[in-house]
């Protein structure tokens, strides 16, 4: 089996397993949040809208299999269910409304903090004992400890609300016209850049200590030893040798942090009032919505492993080894 | 032949050399021992945290040191009270992480074979599962509160412990001890137990701690979403009234500033505290650390060209 | 005799430990000739490879050069500046490292490493780098369709040639060899040790050949010097050593060689096992192993005695 294979194998694996975890919540957890939900919505809620909800909770005549079954071609065809916050929305528009805004910030925050955290580890390890390596890992990781919506609230508050630098949330102003257009891009760059800010400054310290040490295991091998001995320039030691190969691991890592960052991102959304999976999901929290939430909880699993299986083509790319045996 | 009882008092052993030795390591565990005084001791000596005692969002003043929140409650009372409970379930997760971990890891990596393929499966297909949105989603079936909390972190925690514990076994396996355990005949657990465990030790102190860093981020995350008891007092739950009074859009920056800075002070401590350890145990940083002193004490600077420290003076 | 190419003079090497210091290399005082193969022999960790690499300059830390010299081509090594050094690697001091199986860069092609070599020393085209790449591997032996490979798609022997040739890159005038042939078989180690052999002839270049398989030594060098416990133990032409080898353990030695006493003798292997440089014994540091030692041989540290000429020897019983 071929690497790519088989790590697609994997995540339609993973997938499953979030969808079966999905059906099976709401039919195996105690206490009855549907009765309380139906309660609410008596008379109020269209037959088949409370039928979709029946369906959500399993609490349908149909054997468990049969309920199953259905569940699983509903959220292939798209059929997520009705929001019970933004009824009367199906929750497939619902969270199609806020993931684009939410792959923005998180893909960006990512990117921009694996790649300044990647070349400081890379700075720190090269030159031991430095100024960067002396100071930058303890001072990160300091950073890296508050919770990152505890440091969007600060952020938010000393230079949105004191100084008055950068807006107060949402992605964009109520008066720029969502467009292409070069306003609407640089008001989404303004209203983006502090929170894309705080979570780069909270992971930043993750990615430079993970460089940074596979750096120093890397430069103590036999190849950076040739690769001295034959008199390289060092900056071809340092980055044809020692940072090409530590990349490697770093690039593993990012796939696993994937999911965790995009948790961070969904608590920096809601204090800026990001109108992304966050906002929506504290919506869900606070309406009890749970179509809603499972939706999110299903789509967010969904790109997490998209992302995830674009990290292994870039590692395919980047390691011959593997490279080989997926041809 | 059980190399049990060295291993495990030296596991310890280890944590306290490196405490004693390592400024980072002391500075992290002096931080911790502060926090964990004030979760044992600290409530007696402040008033009720859900009492209102003054008008509501005063700033810090001689009668409120950290000044009131949005229901007029004090911010310090609440900050030291929220300390017990935060505490209590970031150990307590850190500790079951660990333990399931351990249980999951040890099993597969021992075992080998069909077992191995099917735990390992299972603790890669949660490490890729993202786990915030997974939390929520769990607890917002169940009863809120400190045991849910523990319940849906313990769940979305355990896998990298396991995925570290079952490489760490399959290397001890190789070992002759283990190999000679297992021709004399002995059983699987009492091998488990009694010969590999005990080598990783501190391993799975280091994992404790860093596993209630996660814990107590999550927690506190969880709660600021309104996963928690919003009527108990802890860190997450005080945040999430700050952010729900608009502490943020009122300047009243007393009601939040506290919270978050303990949280990171606790989790930098913890993180501190296994540097530290790191930095005393691991053999490459050791040596390094040894050849600079020994340059340094010869009035010489480290080179990348193998150094030339002539004794002739 | 022309000027030694390279001059080793009380040359020491110490690893720094937790426990101290660990003299890997103890006052070592030895001469290449142009043109020589010198073969060193010892047992496993008598610090072959410690020599090799620290006159070169590229032991990785722990490690530090505590005394002595090191003059090649006139240039005193120890005192050479960074950028210097750089010139000296490789174009005139070249080497194949003991670990060639992990000594090449796993994401590169081997024919980039090669070629990047010819690039760090000299402004030559890319294709002549490559040109002259595919000249190098065809020489050992590689076949030209290799030099995309990336190390892991060959061969331990292939990987052990193309570091061979990338050592011969630049035409350098002392090659150091460290046990180039430990991966191979047999028959694929005698192949490569005469082609090592015929480009040495033809190019005129001198060869540091370390091994600890005496017998394959005293067939491939010219002269032989022997490593115990981090020092010279002795140091003669290879014919005069088999002959007539002066220091008690280079005895022992050849007599636990089948190929080199000629099956006549039985085979002996040499009691004991080599000392802990940590802490290594008194005086002579072989004496508790020696089967003809004298009181002296526990205090003494034997003198470095010429013996007959380029025949010496450290034993106090050796005339
Ligand atoms: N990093 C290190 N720290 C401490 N001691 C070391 C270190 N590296 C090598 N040594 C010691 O230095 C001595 C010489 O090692 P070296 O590798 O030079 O031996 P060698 O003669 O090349 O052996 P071999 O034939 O096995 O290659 C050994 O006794 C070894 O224990
Ligand atoms: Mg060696």
């Amino acid at each position: 089996m071929t690497y790519i294979l088989r790590r697609l194998g994997f995540y339609l694996l993973s997938a499953w397993v979030a969808l079966t975890i999905n059906f099976l919540l709401p039919r195996l957890m105690p206490g009855d949040p549907a009765t309380a939900l139906f309660a609410r919505f008596r008379g109020q809620l269209a037959p088949e809208a409370m039928q979709a909800l029946r369906e959500t909770f399993g609490l349908t005549q149909a054997p468990l299999l049969t309920q199953y079954l259905t569940s699983l071609r509903h959220v292939l065809t798209g059929d997520l269910g009705i929001s019970v916050a933004y009824f009367p929305s199906p929750v497939s528009t619902v969270i199609g409304t806020g993931l684009v805004w939410t792959v923005l910030l998180a893909g960006s925050a990512v990117a921009i903090s694996f790649t300044i955290g990647t070349l400081l580890g890379l700075v720190a390890a090269w030159w031991r004992r430095g100024w960067v390596d002396t100071w930058l890992p303890s001072a990160l990781v300091f950073l890296g400890s508050f919770p990152y919506f505890w440091l969007a609230m600060v952020a938010l508050f000393v230079f949105g609300f004191t100084l008055g630098w950068f807006p107060l949330g949402h992605a964009y102003a109520d008066d720029v016209v969502p467009a292409f257009s070069t306003a609407f891009v640089t008001d989404v760059v303004r209203h983006a850049a502090l929170p894309v800010a705080t979570m780069v400054l909270a992971t930043l310290g993750g990615w430079l200590l993970s460089m940074r040490n596979t750096t120093i295991a890397v430069l103590g091998s036999d190849y950076v030893n040739l690769a001295r001995a034959k008199g390289l320039s060092p900056a071809r030691v340092a980055l044809r040798y020692a940072a090409r190969n530590a990349l490697l691991p770093s690039v593993t890592g990012l796939g696993m942090a994937l999911g965790f960052v995009l948790g961070g991102s969904l608590l920096t959304e809601i204090v800026f009032s990001y109108p992304g999976q966050g906002y929506l999901l504290v919506q869900a929290v606070r309406n009890q919505d749970y179509p809603l939430m499972q939706g999110i909880f299903l789509v967010i699993t969904l790109a997490v492993l998209a992302a995830n299986f674009l990290v292994d083509l870039a590692y395919l790319w980047l390691d011959p080894r593997i490279r080989e045996s997926a041809t | 032949m059980s190399a049990s009882g060295v291993a495990t008092s030296s596991g310890i052993a280890v944590w306290w050399g490196a405490i004693r030795r390592d400024r980072k390591a002391l500075a992290g565990s002096v931080i911790l021992a502060i926090f964990l005084v004030i979760a044992i001791a600290g409530p007696w000596f402040v008033g009720d945290p859900t009492a209102p005692v003054g008008i509501p969002l005063q700033p810090p003043s001689a009668d409120h040191w950290l000044g009131t929140t949005g229901q007029g409650q004090d911010v310090l009372a609440q900050l030291v009270v929220g300390t017990r409970v935060s505490l209590a379930i970031g150990f307590a997760v850190g500790f079951a992480v660990v333990l399931i971990g351990a249980l999951v890891g040890v099993t597969a990596g021992y075992f080998g074979g069909r077992i191995d393929g099917f735990l390992s499966l299972l603790f890669n297909v949660f490490l890729v599962l993202p786990g915030l949105p997974l939390a929520i989603v769990i607890a917002a079936y169940l009863p809120s509160g400190p045991l849910t909390l523990g319940l849906v972190l313990t769940v979305t925690g355990w896998a990298w412990n396991a995925r570290v514990l079952r490489s760490q076994t399959l290397s001890q396996r190789r070992r002759d001890f283990v190999a000679a355990a297992i021709v004399s005949g002995e059983s699987s657990p009492r091998i488990i137990v009694r010969e590999i465990l005990p080598t990783m030790t501190s391993l799975m102190v280091a994992q404790m701690i860093g596993s209630t860093v996660y814990a107590i981020g999550a927690q506190v995350g969880l709660e600021f979403l309104g996963l928690g008891d919003v009527s108990g007092v802890t860190w997450g739950t005080n945040l999430y009234w700050a952010q729900n009074d608009s502490a943020l859009l009122t300047g009243a920056w007393w009601t939040f500033a506290p919270t978050g800075l303990c949280v990171a002070l606790v989790g930098f401590g913890l993180t501190m505290l296994n540097s530290g350890f790191d930095e005393i145990t691991n053999p490459r940083l050791v040596l390094e650390r040894a050849w600079r002193a020994h340059l340094i004490r010869r009035g010489r600077g480290a080179t990348r060209s193998t150094p030339v420290v002539m004794d002739r003076g | 005799m022309a000027e030694p190419i390279l001059s080793i003079r009380d040359f020491s090497v110490d690893y720094v430990t937790e426990r101290g210091l660990v003299r890997a290399v103890d006052g070592v005082t030895l001469d290449v000739e142009p043109a020589e193969i010198l073969g060193i022999a010892g047992e496993s960790g008598s610090g072959k490879s410690t020599l090799a690499q620290a006159l070169m300059r590229i032991l990785p830390p722990p490690a530090v050069i505590s005394g002595g010299q090191v003059l090649f081509e006139g240039r005193d090594l120890l005192a050479l500046p960074e950028d210097d050094l750089r010139e000296v690697r490789w174009k005139r001091i070249a080497m194949v490292f003991q670990s060639a199986m992990d000594a090449l860069n796993p994401v590169t092609t081997v024919g980039e490493q090669i070629e990047e070599t010819l690039h760090a020393h000299g402004a030559v085209s890319a294709d002549a780098a490559r040109a002259r790449a595919l000249e190098l591997l065809e020489m050992v032996g590689i076949p030209s369709a290799s030099i995309d490979a990336y190390a892991h798609q060959l061969s331990g022997g292939m990987r052990q040639r193309v570091c061979i040739a990338m050592a011969l890159a630049l035409h350098p005038s002392l090659l150091i060899l460290d046990e180039p042939t430990t991966a191979l078989d047999v028959i694929v180690e005698r192949e490569i040790l005469e082609q090592i052999r015929a480009l040495q002839r033809r190019l005129g270049f001198a060869v540091m050949f370390i091994t600890h398989d005496l017998a394959r030594m005293l067939q491939f060098s010219d002269r032989v010097a022997i490593f115990y416990a981090a020092r010279l133990v002795e140091l003669a032409p290879a014919d005069a050593l088999r002959r007539a080898a002066r220091h008690p353990y280079t005895q022992g030695l050849l007599r636990s060689f089948p190929s080199v006493h000629g099956g006549g003798t039985e085979l002996q292997s040499i009691p004991g096992a080599p000392p802990s440089l940590e802490t290594p014994p008194a005086g002579c540091r072989f004496h508790p192993r020696c089967g003809r030692v004298v009181d002296r041989c526990r205090t003494q540290n034997p003198a470095w005695r010429t013996l007959a000429p380029s025949h010496a020897a450290a034993c106090h019983l050796a005339e």
